[in-house]
């Protein structure tokens, strides 16, 4: 199980990576949002040569995109192949297996199955690009209006943080106790449906019993050293808007704004 | 001062159970039998007992964590599906955490567990109708009609939150059970 790497990031020192995690996080928004505003070729084409140019600029080998997307290929094709031979508009261009498939379809096929991916793909960048940690921070900032409505943003960013902190952790003590109880005798994988999940709670017993000392701990260490809630807090990493976040966002708003010249 | 230490003791514990929550989305357990897209995951099994130990509203916040934590780790491949396990999930624990609250024992643990599942068979029978399938439909732009959603709602939606909720109470009940003492012990220490 330790083989397993958890999350997507990919380090590297691209201008995307150094992005704020809020600016990203803003324009990924917006992008989700204007995707669907697209209805020519031109303002398809746009948007993929920007989706495009933004995934080469992270710097990150492809191979890691193209894994971030795979759970998604077999939608993505599906998506097409459906379009391909349900949608009957426009000429007859070919006659497979006793189907027709339309031009109109195939132009529907590749919009759609384009829109999904160009979805897909923008928003993996941000998980690509940016720590989970940073994720945290920056929901926490752009969430902080909610704050005048007494939504309590800074608990649920505090419970995030322990939570991502605490991910390898209880990894290595789950496998570590399925050993244990693997050598004390207990089968994960054969016998009938029921058992098989039976054998679970040996193991959930003391994971759960665990979590609870190690908070006791935690809440003890955390208020030995002042930690008294949100209120005049000081942050270890602080998120700035610079002049290259600016920029970014510029050069975002010039694509939106050639995707409505593109379109019509 | 003991009330803000148990304050952030509890807001801790929740933390760590949305962790486990998580740590058990990867651990998979092979169950033959069962088609590939119903995936088995045991996230619900910490959410559910937050909700016994604490409160319902306890549960709520696990399956919060636990959601958003899966959206990082996932890159928001498909935020509609995790916003659908996240009311699947507070579906079916807040309706147990409060006959659970309410009558205590492991009967009404098990007469929890049924309201549980059924209203929140219920639930996303509408939740697809109304939003769910539409959304998808939506972005995949293909219309479906209000029978082609009623027979995907009725093929595939509801007998799989039937299953996944068997599955989860086939766990929890001996869980619960073996964990009864301690968790009587931990709920004097935080109430």
């Amino acid at each position: 199980m330790s083989s397993i790497i958890i999350g997507q990031y990919v380090p590297a020192n691209s201008v995307v990576h150094r992005l704020d995690p809020r600016a990203k996080i803003v324009m990924i928004f917006c992008f989700v949002v204007f995707v669907f505003f697209a209805n020519n070729t031109l303002s398809y084409a746009w948007l993929t040569v920007f989706a495009v140019a933004s995934a080469l600029l992270t710097q990150i080998p492809l191979r890691f995109i193209a894994k971030g997307l795979s759970p998604v290929w077999f939608l993505i094709i599906f998506t097409f192949i459906l379009h391909l031979f349900v949608t009957n508009e426009g000429t007859v261009l070919v006659e497979l297996f006793g189907f027709q498939i339309y031009s109109g379809a195939l132009i529907q096929g590749v919009a759609i199955s384009l829109r999904f991916f160009l979805l897909i793909l923008f928003t993996s960048l941000l998980t690509l690009t940016t720590t989970p940690i940073e994720i945290t921070d920056a929901i926490e900032t752009l969430l902080n209006p909610l704050k005048k409505i007494k939504f309590p943003v800074h608990e649920l960013a505090l419970m995030m943080s322990i939570s991502l902190r605490f991910i390898p952790t209880l990894m290595q003590e789950t496998e570590k106790i399925s050993k244990a109880q693997a050598s004390r005798g207990v089968d994960f994988r054969t016998g009938p449906l029921k058992d098989r999940i039976q054998a679970v709670v040996p193991l959930l017993v003391p994971l759960f019993v665990s979590a609870f000392k190690r908070a006791e701990e935690l809440a003890m260490a955390m208020e030995a050293r002042g930690y008294q809630g949100g209120e005049g807090r000081t942050r270890l990493r602080e998120l700035v808007i610079v002049k290259r976040d600016w920029l970014a966002m510029l050069a975002f708003a010039l694509v939106i704004a050639g995707l409505f010249f593109f379109r019509y | 001062m003991k009330k803000t230490s148990s304050n952030l003791t509890k807001l801790i514990i929740l933390s760590l159970f949305g962790t486990i929550s998580m740590v058990l989305l990867f651990l998979n357990f092979p169950l033959p039998f069962l088609p590939p897209y119903l995936k088995v995951d045991f996230g619900e099994v910490p959410t559910l007992l937050a909700a016994l130990i604490f409160s319902p509203m306890a549960g709520v916040i696990v399956q919060l964590i636990k959601n958003v934590l899966y959206l990082l780790f996932t890159g928001a491949a498909d935020p509609v599906g995790v916003f659908a396990n996240f009311v699947a999930g507070v579906s079916f624990v807040v309706p147990i955490a409060m006959v659970y609250h309410r009558f205590k024992g492991n009967k009404s643990l098990v007469s929890g567990l049924v309201t549980g599942t059924i209203i929140m068979t219920i639930a996303m029978g509408f939740l697809n109708f109304y939003v769910l399938l539409p959304i998808y439909s939506g972005i995949m732009g293909w219309e479906m009609s209000d029978t082609a959603m009623l027979s995907a709602i009725f093929a595939g939606v509801v007998p799989f939150n039937i299953v996944k909720s068997i599955i989860v109470s086939i766990l929890f009940i001996p869980l619960f059970v073996k964990l009864k003492p301690w968790i009587k012990q931990k709920q004097t220490a935080f109430n």
